[in-house]
Formats: C-alpha cells, structure tokens, sequence
C-alpha cells in the first residue's frame, strides 16, 4: 500500500514535509521541512519551545499535523504494520508506569508487535538493566529510566531511532554509552535522528545537525559544516538560534 | 490483535491496583458471611410469628455496590494512569491503531470484570444460604434457578459499570473523572429521579443500571416506582448498550485528539 510519490530509496529515512502544527493559538512548528538520511546520527537542536517535541510526536503519528506531513521509509507512521520493528523512539523516559517491572514493561510493549520475551532480555541486558530487570520502575532512578526507554526503543530491532534528550540524567558512564551507541546505530546503517541541549555531546555523536527555532528551520548541515565556521557547534549553535530564544534569561 | 490482547492483559496484571481492586470487590463474600450471620442471631431471637415476618435483603444484592464500585474502578484505572504517566504515547506509538488499543483493552476488562464479578457472586450466594442454614429470611427462600437471571444479571452490570469507568476514563483522561462518572450512576442519578414527577420518574428509573438488573430478573423497580417498562431482554439490551457507548465514545476521543 504504497503512497503515490514515495520516493523509491526513501526506506529508512525520515522526511518532514512542510509540517506545520498548532495548538489553539500556538504555532508550535511552522512550516518545517528536512530529512534525515540513514547511516548517520543527526542531532536536532533547537531552544525550549522550538517545536523539536512536537515534530517527534507527529512522526510517530501521536500527534497530528495541522498541514504538511512527517514520513518515515515513504509511509505516515500510523500505517506502518509492527511499528517498533521499523521506528523505535524514546520520547519521554518518565512515560512509564511506576509500579510495573523493567521487564514486565518491556513484554507489554514486546507483545503488541510480536516480539518475543528473549528479545525482553536482549534488550534489558544491552541496557545494562538486566540486574534490575524485576525491580519497579518508580524507584528507578532517571538515568536508569533513559536505560530502559532505549531499551524500549530497540525492542523491534527497527531502521529508523529517534531519541529524546536521551542523555538528560545519565552518568558518565551512561552518556559514553549512549554516544558508543548512537555511533554503532549509525553504523549499521540506521537512521538515527537525536535531540539534546548538551552541545558538547552533540558534536562528538553526530554527524548531521538540524537546528530549529520558533518552529522553523534555522539550519541543516553537517557538523563538520558548522565547527569549520565556529569555534565550536556550542558557538555555531548559540550564533545561529540567537534570534529565535523564547525562554531566554533577561538582560 | 492477539498481541495487543495478550499486551493489555500483562499490563493489567502486573500492577498492584488490580489486586488492590479485585480484593475490595471479594471483600463482599467476607461481608456477605458477617451479615447473614448478624441477621441469623436477630432471626434466633423472634418468636416464631417475627421469624415468619422476617425479611433480610439478599447479601448480592445489598453488596452489589461495592462490587460494582471496585470492578467499575479497576476499568477506570485500566487507561488513566496510562495519560498520569505519559504511558500512552509509549502504548500508541507501539499500536498506531488507537481503536484497537481501546477495544483490547475494553476486551480485557471484560473478560476479568465478568470472570470476577460471577465468581464472586455466586460466592457470595452460596456463603449467604450456607451461613443462614435452614432459617427462612426470606432471601434464602428461592431456588438457584429463579435467583440466576438476578446473579447473571448483576454480573452484567458489574462489567458494564467497568466499560462505562474505562470509556468515561478515555474521554476525560482522569482517575477522579471516570470514578465520578460511575459514581454519579449508581448513587446520585438513583436519588436525582425521585424528584421527578409521576411517571416520568418511573420511566427514568427504568434505565438505571441497578433498576436494569431488577427488570432483567423481571422484578418490580421499587415499591413506590412499581414495574418498570422494559422487558428482561430490552433491559439486557439497554445495559449492555450503556457498556458499548462508553467505549466507542472513549474511542472517539482517542482517535479524534492528539495523544
């Protein structure tokens, strides 16, 4: 069932088209267009408020566009039959009920797309929570709770990852992980798209950058591009969304 | 579908608030025993004509709120803390087709509200004949075959009660929002309709959940309502209806929103 205009060697890759996405009077994404290529980890950045949520949850079809369209691998997301085994996405790692097992939470999702409890495992022990794979999640600590969100999202074994502030309350140990990760994701040949406010990080992890602000795009190039230009992808960044910080500190 | 059956029926057995539900709606077996026993002790001490006078309500009967209350909750606690948490971004990005989630969900509670309110009715018959022993009460004076359109149907209604808390709890996205809903069905529309004037009142009663279980059992809805105006089988109808209601208007709200 494929849409008229897929692009043949658009499998795998995340194409956002002229999305735009309002909230009663908000205008949350504006006219956003870009695509991210497979084999490479593209970090998508953007102030407080830039829309980079918002265009996560239109992808995965959670959300829907108030123009324009979001597709992966040529098909709008809802379509796409066992979804996890193609898009695997960590939006929020607090989106879990507390009182549930790691591994109970992990099976739930595993079943709705036939995935099987070895699987569970695989994920649980790549995660590095196979230790507390029984223990509920509300006494997981956040770091622990990114853990178990990625493990969710590799559940499926999918092409196309997308990653929410994944780094957000990991320890060294855990930010290293999830560099070692991204990279090896990428290597594979998946297409990994990655959100974070810690520049840094960004610049060691990703290949590509797409910057958005207020909802629109601001840039889509390489890293390489913009730490040639700027001292630094901190510096490139900050020069780049200067004119588009909704929650900036006065003065 | 299987998959995301096999999914809701994890999700709902492995968190503490099924227990916690499932073991308020047994309690009504313990209380059953309690009672029947308190009102043997009263039937001992009458002398033979208050013992022919003797009339003690039927301990499903007189319990089947709490029961209904304690199903009606789990239903509820089925999707909410799924929207407390954020969980039902997780569960939609997993199942894309939001009508499904709800129906296998809406199937789950089914399947456990029915499963627990008929063993725990007909539990709690069997301890309330057992404990009275050959005293005649009056609610202990039938036979099993004529008390069962009334069991059966308050174990209808118990899971009607559930759809009614999971479909109310999908539209508002709120524990309190969907306890209130089944709330305001079983205590306050029951008061509300005694206001009414003659024979509307009657005809409002009709299509009560609790005054639906008397006409399926074909009895009258009260002494003062007298008969109600619908047939066992419309009244069946009607019940089952309410359950279908909720959850196509639960998804309705899913499919319209954005998660």
């Amino acid at each position: 069932m494929r849409r008229a205009g897929t692009v043949p060697h658009s499998r795998g890759m995340i194409e956002v088209r002229e999305l735009t996405k309002r909230y009663g009077g908000t205008l949350a994404v504006d006219g956003l267009s870009f695509r991210v290529e497979p084999g490479l980890v593209t970090g998508f950045l953007g102030p407080n408020g830039a829309g980079k949520s918002t265009t996560m949850r239109v992808i995965l079809g959670l959300d829907a566009p108030t123009s324009g369209e979001a597709l992966v691998g040529g098909r709008r997301y809802a379509t796409l039959s066992r979804p996890m085994t193609k898009v695997g996405a960590l939006l929020d790692a607090n989106a879990v009920h507390g009182g549930r097992s790691a591994y109970d939470h992990l099976l739930c999702l595993a079943r709705t797309n036939d995935i099987g409890p070895m699987r569970v495992a695989e994920v649980l022990e790549l995660a590095g929570l196979a230790g507390v794979a029984r223990k509920e999640v509300g006494g997981f600590s956040l770091g622990m709770k990114q853990r178990l969100g990625i493990a969710a999202a590799l559940l499926g074994d999918p092409g196309v990852l997308m990653f929410d502030e994944p780094v957000n309350g990991l320890d060294p140990d855990g930010v290293r992980w999830i560099r070692g990760l991204m990279r090896s994701l990428a290597a594979e040949g998946r297409t990994v798209l990655l959100s974070s406010h810690l520049m840094s990080e960004m610049q060691l992890t990703a290949d590509r950058i797409v910057i958005v602000g207020r909802g629109r795009l601001v840039a889509d190039t390489t890293v390489a591009e913009l730490t040639g230009r700027y001292p630094s992808l901190e510096d490139a960044y900050l020069a780049l969304t200067a004119g588009s910080v909704e929650f900036g500190a006065g003065g | 579908m299987r998959g995301v059956l096999s999914s809701e029926w994890l999700k709902l057995r492995s968190v503490r608030s099924t227990t916690y539900t499932l073991s308020a709606a047994a309690l009504t077996v313990v209380l059953a025993g309690v009672y029947v026993y308190y009102a043997g002790t009263v039937w001992d001490g009458r002398d033979p004509a208050g013992r022919a006078a003797f009339r003690a309500t039927a301990p499903e009967v007189g319990f089947l709120p709490l029961l209904q209350v304690s199903l009606a909750v789990l239903g509820v606690l089925a999707i909410t803390p799924e929207y407390a948490t954020g969980m039902i971004r997780t569960s939609l990005a997993a199942v894309p087709r939001r009508g499904v989630l709800l129906l296998a969900k809406a199937g789950v509670v089914a399947g456990v509200t029915l499963t627990a309110a008929l063993a725990i009715l007909f539990a709690t018959y069997a301890v309330g004949r057992l404990v009275a022993g050959d005293r005649a009460m009056d609610f202990n004076t039938g036979s099993l075959g004529g008390d069962l359109p009334l069991l059966l149907g308050s174990a209808v209604s118990v899971t009607v009660l559930a759809l009614i808390g999971l479909g109310v709890g999908t539209v508002t996205r709120s524990t309190v929002g969907g306890v209130v809903a089944v709330a305001a069905v079983l205590f306050v529309l029951p008061i509300m309709v005694t206001f009414v004037p003659a024979p509307w009142s009657t005809r409002a009663a009709s299509l009560l959940p609790a005054d639906l279980v008397r006409q399926i059992a074909g009895q009258e809805l009260s002494m003062r309502l007298g008969e109600g105006m619908l047939s066992p089988v419309g009244a069946l109808a009607v019940l089952v209806g309410y359950g279908a209601v909720a959850v196509a208007a639960g998804a309705a709200a899913l499919h319209r929103r954005d998660a």
